[in-house]
């Protein structure tokens, strides 16, 4: 192991990004567009629901009653249509989410003291967004409900409206929102976007270095070398980890400056571990640039084995501890989630090396299971 | 006119042969239209499940405890009792509880009174969906604990309850009666996986042409550009096709049990349509790149935005007014209505004509402009 051979062999790597323009460009250039794209755009945030009506009482009451919903920013309200079944047509093409039907006398039974039903058709394709809007739904008919309730015991019971309120929600829930007070999505997501984008870059950088020689067959070069394969190992991969710590700093910028994103936490401890997670996935790509010989095959087996892991399994979306069984498995085995958790607890719980030293440990054992695996599986001289 | 298809066949003969011999490629097309959509279809849910709650009683009476039996699984795991509100910041912090519920002294004396009671609830919302969604049940259940304490109070019988003015929910959810995760997220992981491939396979045959220097071979002989290029797409198209078909017959269908209420030849002609558009979107990157290293990026750049902004795993509407309309150029949004269209919701060509009319336009509009970029360099070099 000689210092001045891994020194010239980053040192041509190097020269070798600096060169191709457009892979340099791109490395620097790709994690920061995905971060600006999808920190701007990507939103779990249900809103603007699309819906349309089927008034068939066309009374003030109804109209004050579609107004709850068409005033909210979770629904927009598209129209009226005349049937029941011109309804289905608009659901089958995605065009409204929602379908409300407000039968024939809405007020009339209303004001005469009697239940009305009224019907929603919510589109189902994605669980999710029907979910959350079964809920909106339930809490503009419960706070109409309490109304009505509070000014049918003010007719029947001679209760003053203030009493009335009491008497109605006898308990309140007060909640706190504690570490994203403004619920904001973007100052989770834009900082958990560092985790999916250093999950997935530099195992391409890496994987496309190495496979590169392999397939246009200057690897031999190195075969017929006296560097050692350590020396190769550690000189191809630095450029590349070199090039993914820059790319920590922008994007740590980009959160904090640009989403406002707030930093909380222990500085020197996130830019270690974000050093750590980025020799680990780094591995990543050495062993996959170990396992497949042409380029396209590298490429796709880097997507299928980071991307995937990282948007899925690490908690970005979905949080680890609803997901089943054998999904938890999985988000166990892959080293995402400890980075989020050291991500998100950075910045938005303020936490440092006392409470997160833990998944730190984890990455660091997996970057040097990794690297290990590579360099007793790398062999200058070919098997054939 | 003979000659000229039979050029063409013989070419997407040598792409498919080509594609046949490189094993570890082929494998990985396997498992992506296998395994990698049963991985993403199975086991997320993104609803809430098992939510960790930790509770500080400070009333310990019945009443109090009865709200707390209300937070139950599957939404709420209850952890137990916690002695002090230190604690529970404690257990926010370090990630183990996710809610911590605190009832005030004298919980149910001031409810007997007739009294109002706030009750307090910390939820952790570093993942705001997961906080939303705890909130919004949280206060649910509160609310309909409160609901049921007044009308015991007030004294309002069943027979009453009849003659009050009220609104009854009643909603029905179409195409997925009980929310089935899987039918979505396996079906937006086959689209995921079709558009990949299709923008990275055709992109990357051309283009290991022109790392091989084969395309010298190529330029002499009597073919012209489109002969070159559209036997690449064909092939792709039908190893995608085949593919597609492997994952709804293998995958979808048996495992996740996805009802099929529209006609399935039409979903084959659509993706078959999706297909060669997107191929387009990969020529034009092959023209721009000269090697592999600069295809990945550049497919990179374009699949992240389109993924993720297209709707196929986060709902679209909420997005910034802009971006709303910058989808319309993005293939893959008029493919998830489509698909979705004609698999979960059985519609036809009827209702899904302007779909299919505006994934044609862009796809014809993308196909030619990536042959024609194409065809314009092999004339210049």
């Amino acid at each position: 192991m000689r210092l001045a051979r891994i020194r010239a062999v980053a040192y041509k790597e190097w020269r070798e990004i600096l060169r191709d323009r457009l892979f340099f460009t791109m490395a620097f250039g790709v994690p920061l567009l995905i971060m600006l794209v999808l920190g701007y755009g990507l939103s779990l945030d249900v809103e603007n629901i699309p819906f349309a009506v089927v008034d068939q009482d066309r009374s003030p009451l109804s109209r004050d009653y579609i107004h709850r919903f068409s005033d909210s920013r979770y629904f927009d309200f598209l129209g009226y249509v005349e049937r029941e079944s011109d309804l289905d047509p608009l659901l089958a093409d995605s065009r409204i989410r929602l379908g409300l039907v407000i039968p024939p006398r809405f007020e009339e039974q209303l004001r005469g003291d009697r239940p009305v039903a009224v019907q929603a058709l919510i589109d189902g394709m994605f669980p999710f967004r029907a979910q959350t809007t079964k809920g909106y739904l339930a809490a503009i008919n419960a706070e109409l409900n309490q109304e009505l309730l509070m000014d049918w015991l003010a007719r029947t019971r001679g209760l003053t409206p203030e009493r009335a309120r009491e008497r109605v929600e006898p308990v309140r829930l007060e909640q706190r929102y504690l570490y994203n007070q403004a619920l904001k999505s973007d100052w989770s997501m834009a900082s958990g976007l560092i985790m999916l984008v250093l999950m997935v870059s530099p195992p391409f950088l890496t994987a496309l270095g190495v496979v590169r020689e392999k397939e246009s067959g200057s690897i031999y070069n190195i075969y017929a070398s006296t560097l050692s394969r350590g020396e190769f190992i550690l000189g191809k991969l630095l450029p590349y980890v070199g090039v993914s710590c820059f790319n920590i700093l922008v994007m740590w910028g980009v959160a904090t400056q640009l989403f406002g994103a707030p930093f909380k936490g222990d500085l020197p401890f996130f830019f270690f571990a974000s050093l750590v997670y980025v020799i680990c996935t780094a591995g990543i790509g050495l062993l996959v640039s170990i396992l497949v010989s042409t380029q396209v095959a590298a490429v796709l087996l880097t997507m299928v084995i980071t991307f995937v892991p990282a948007m899925l399994y690490s908690g970005l979306l979905v949080p680890v501890e609803s997901m089943s069984a054998d999904a938890q498995l999985q988000a166990w085995l892959f080293p995402p989630r400890y980075y989020l958790e050291i991500t998100w607890g950075s910045f938005l719980k303020g936490l440092g090396w006392r409470d997160l030293w833990p998944p730190v440990a984890v990455l660091g054992g997996y970057a040097a299971l990794l690297w290990g695996v590579g360099f007793l599986s790398f062999h200058k001289r070919p098997k054939r | 006119m003979r000659l000229w298809w039979l050029r063409l066949r013989v070419m997407t003969v040598k792409e498919l042969l080509q594609l046949s011999r490189d094993p570890v490629l082929l494998i990985i097309l396997v498992w992506f239209f296998t395994a990698d959509i049963y991985i993403a279809g199975s086991g997320i849910s993104m609803d809430l499940r098992h939510a960790t709650l930790a509770v500080l009683d400070r009333d310990q009476s019945e009443a109090s405890r009865e709200l707390i039996q209300r937070f139950r699984p599957p939404y709420f795991r209850l952890q137990g009792q916690l002695d002090s509100g230190r604690q529970g910041i404690q257990r926010l912090d370090q990630g183990e509880s996710m809610l911590v519920l605190e009832i005030p002294p004298h919980f149910e004396r001031d409810l007997e009174a007739g009294e109002s009671v706030a009750v307090q609830l910390q939820v952790d919302t570093t993942n705001t969906v997961l906080g939303t969604l705890a909130s919004s049940y949280a206060a649910q259940i509160v609310g309909r604990y409160g609901a049921d304490r007044a009308r015991d109070q007030l004294g309002i019988t069943d027979a009453q309850l009849a003659a009050m003015p009220r609104i009854e929910d009643r909603h029905r959810v179409w195409y997925n009666p009980n929310q089935t995760d899987p039918w979505f997220m396996s079906i937006s992981e086959l689209m995921t996986v079709i558009t990949m491939l299709s923008l990275m396979l055709p992109a990357a045959a051309a283009v290991r042409e022109k790392e091989r220097d084969t395309i010298e071979q190529l330029a002499v002989s009597p073919l012209t550009p489109f002969q070159i290029l559209f036997p690449k797409v064909i092939a792709m198209t039908l190893a995608i096709l085949a593919g597609t078909a492997v994952a709804l017959f293998l995958i979808l269908f048996p495992i996740f049990h996805v009802p099929v209420k529209g006609s399935l030849p039409l979903f084959f002609a659509v993706t078959a349509l999706y297909v060669l558009a997107v191929s387009g979107l990969g020529l034009f990157i092959a023209t721009i790149s000269r090697n592999l290293g600069q295809v990945s990026m550049l497919v990179i750049v374009i699949l992240m935005p389109m993924l993720l902004l297209s709707g196929a795993w986060t709902p679209p509407e909420a997005m910034p007014a802009l971006l709303r309309q910058l989808m319309v150029i993005s293939p893959l949004y008029w493919f998830i209505e489509l698909g979705y269209g004609i698999l979960l919701k059985g519609a036809g060509l009827d209702v899904l004509w302007d779909s299919v009319l505006g994934l044609s336009l862009l796809g014809g509009l993308i196909f030619g402009f990536g042959i024609a970029r194409f065809r314009g360099q092999f004339s210049a070099g």
